[in-house]
């Protein structure tokens, strides 16, 4: 395939279609027939798992879709943020018919959090128990969840159930919320990836942005994607769940680990050499991510160039081909998710059915 | 108590395998004739100098059969794995252990030798070795207290190591077997069946050209799955070459693993000379040591 070409059609991947006919639910509903996919406590490897929380055994939670008027809170969980920067997502939200909160972290910084741990536990945690709040936007990622996530309360969700939005390093806390409470959340760009003037944005990030205003109020997502030759073709049906690849790993053993049986999984990663990215899927076979799943996904990886005379010799579909073989499910490549303009908004947590043919990719929400 | 391989007489076979990245035979020369000149045979497979091209020292059904033949041959003592680099992950969960398990010997090595060390420990309990491999005898490392001190340690000479005091060292006195190696390692076995339980260990870590958030991502990860609140003791060896986000994380290694550690009372160590500088002691995994942390000075010794 001509590679320019090829560049140009996946730069209108992933083009989001709102399914016009769908009701958004303004309620927050416990589905009771989500399927029996097991839990994922093992008996080698005791007490890492609360097995009071196992997400399988638990019906999905979804939050009550946005309606105009409705406020999201924004917070720092991890890096920090100024308010300058997240001016322009907050006038564009504000122009949805959104009302905007913005928390006491943004504009706080210590050193690259933006806040310190106590600081950045209380924002969100006062977004979590604020009941005008609705969603919870990441403003960034970064670095730094991990430092506050086992001090969050989510108690109160059970009973007022809502999105809390993000990427990246957020990964920790949509992984978290799913396998803890198996809430449904919105792995999506963040406050700090809104184009500074909405009039010059690429259609691709005008895509992006509006997708997460599509999860959020209820539309039902449809992403079409251009084939990849190194997809490998079928239908599958499970819940969405994944993130960023290096964080996934890094929940290993935690009571945040996911459990994939029966899932599509998507995952992406920016900045990591190929070995790593290796042995990063060494660790989702070796800690049992692969070989139960339904789909897998894998979204935009920029991979750090080899240092000279330490050439890794594979490729990123290499890596991933060599680790998928002995299952059958379908598998796609360059879906638009990832440290990258075209990453639009995934409802995780939440069915889909995945379409992988020749001709095209097909994600639907179920 | 770990099973204890028999420890080396001269005349006994030391085997060289490169189970991960790849390595030229000439950078092991030095290591083979200090190897010789200690006493020993040496007996080096085909992954050691073999005709790949790409960063692995053979193809993974390659690195497998060579390490699996040392395993196996009851003429071999020991393995000494020439480097690290990476790759024991691709072929750990073909490794047949049956026979190194009715006749245990020596595996040496360490970085991304610990997933070996960690697996062993865990379904085996027999104790290994973390220790520099063949490329630390170059360069006048050979005759370094760190090489000799793989030296002592083949011979079954109880390991006896001292070193300076550091500011953060938290005092204090444990009895644990060894078990640890590779930060990076130990957090990518989490949740795998090489995975180590830590609990009334004494746990040792270092590591090289990490970012420190990630540093500090891994000791969260070894915290939140368990990993440091039943330790004996812990002790922090080299993390070199680290690097740090445009942004500043704002802490230094020490600090973020003091941090990580307040809630526990264990005696800790820091600058503890093991790592991927030429300080680099070999240490016992499995075998029980006494851990004495005191306002002037470290010591850890066999018991």
């Amino acid at each position: 395939m001509n590679r320019k070409n090829f560049l140009s059609s996946i730069l209108t991947a992933g083009a989001v279609i709102p399914h016009l006919g769908a009701s958004a639910s303004n309620t927050p509903t416990r589905h009771t027939s989500t399927g029996s996919y097991p839990g994922h406590i093992d008996p080698a490897h005791p007490g890492h798992h609360d097995p009071a929380l196992p997400s399988g055994q638990l019906p999905l939670l979804v939050p009550a879709y946005l309606r105009p008027g409705d406020t999201i809170g924004i917070t720092c969980p991890a890096g920090f943020i100024t308010s300058k920067e997240i001016k322009p997502s907050v006038e564009l939200i504000e122009s949805w018919g959104f009302k905007i909160k913005v928390g006491d972290t943004v504009d706080k910084k210590d050193f690259t959090f933006g806040g310190t741990d106590a600081e950045r536990l209380a924002d969100f945690q006062k977004m979590l128990d604020d009941p005008e709040v609705k969603a919870i936007l990441c403003a960034r990622g970064g670095y730094g969840a991990v430092h506050i996530v086992d001090r969050l309360d989510f108690s109160g969700l059970n009973q007022h159930p809502k999105w809390v939005i993000g990427f990246s390093d957020i990964t920790v806390l949509l992984c978290h919320l799913h396998n803890n409470l198996n809430i449904a959340s919105i792995h999506s760009k963040m406050c700090n990836s809104f184009p500074d003037d909405w009039t010059k944005a690429e259609p691709v990030q005008v895509e992006c942005i509006l997708s997460i205003r599509q999860a959020l109020s209820g539309e039902k997502m449809q992403y079409n994607v251009p084939p990849h030759e190194k997809n490998r073709t079928g239908t599958a049906e499970g819940p969405l769940v994944g993130g960023n690849l290096k964080t996934i790993e890094t929940l290993a053993g935690t009571h945040s680990d996911i459990d994939t049986t029966g899932k599509i999984l998507f995952v992406e990663d920016t900045g990591e050499y190929l070995y790593s990215i290796d042995r990063m899927f060494w660790n989702l076979q070796r800690t049992g991510k692969l070989s139960g799943l339904h789909g897998l996904i894998i979204g935009g990886f920029k991979v750090k160039p080899d240092d000279p005379g330490d050439e890794y010799g594979r490729t990123l579909y290499d890596i991933v081909q060599e680790r998928i073989k002995p299952y059958d499910y379908p598998v796609c490549f360059e879906f638009p998710v990832g440290h990258q303009k075209n990453n639009v908004a995934l409802k995780y947590g939440i069915p889909h059915i995945l379409t992988v043919q020749q001709a095209q990719v097909q994600l639907i929400e179920k | 108590m770990s099973t204890i391989p028999p420890y080396l007489h001269p005349g006994d076979t030391i085997g060289i395998v490169c189970p991960a990245g790849y390595m030229p035979r000439e950078k092991a020369q030095t290591c083979i004739d200090t190897l010789q000149s200690w006493g020993y045979h040496v007996r080096t497979g085909p992954t050691l100098g073999s005709d790949s091209e790409n960063y692995f020292s053979g193809t993974d059904d390659e690195r497998l059969a060579d390490l699996q033949q040392l395993l196996d041959d009851p003429s071999i003592n020991a393995i000494l794995c020439g480097r690290g680099g990476y790759g024991i992950g691709r072929i750990i969960d073909r490794i047949d252990f049956s026979m190194f398990k009715k006749a245990p010997k020596w595996i040496i090595g360490f970085s991304d030798i610990t997933l070996l060390h960690t697996h062993v420990l865990t379904h085996y309990d027999i104790a290994t070795l973390h220790a520099p491999m063949a490329g630390a005898f170059n360069d006048g490392g050979a005759a370094t207290i760190y090489i000799q001190s793989l030296k002592t340690a083949l011979t079954g000479t109880p390991a006896k190591y001292e070193c300076a005091p550091h500011p953060f060292n938290r005092p204090g006195t444990a009895t644990g077997a060894l078990a640890g190696g590779n930060l990076s390692l130990l957090a990518h076995g989490v949740g795998t069946s090489s995975d180590l339980d830590t609990k009334g260990k004494i746990l040792f870590m270092e590591d090289i050209g990490e970012y420190l958030y990630n540093i500090d991502r891994m000791l969260y990860q070894l915290r939140r799955s368990g990993k440091l609140d039943r330790l004996a003791g812990l002790v922090i060896g080299a993390f070199s070459d680290l690097k740090d986000t445009q942004r500043p994380f704002g802490a230094s290694v020490e600090e973020i693993i003091r941090e990580v550690i307040k809630e526990y009372d264990y005696p800790v160590c820091f600058h503890f000379p093991i790592g991927h500088d030429k300080e680099n002691l070999a240490l016992k995994t499995g075998v029980e040591h006494r851990l004495v942390v005191d306002a002037g000075q470290v010591r850890l010794e066999e018991c």
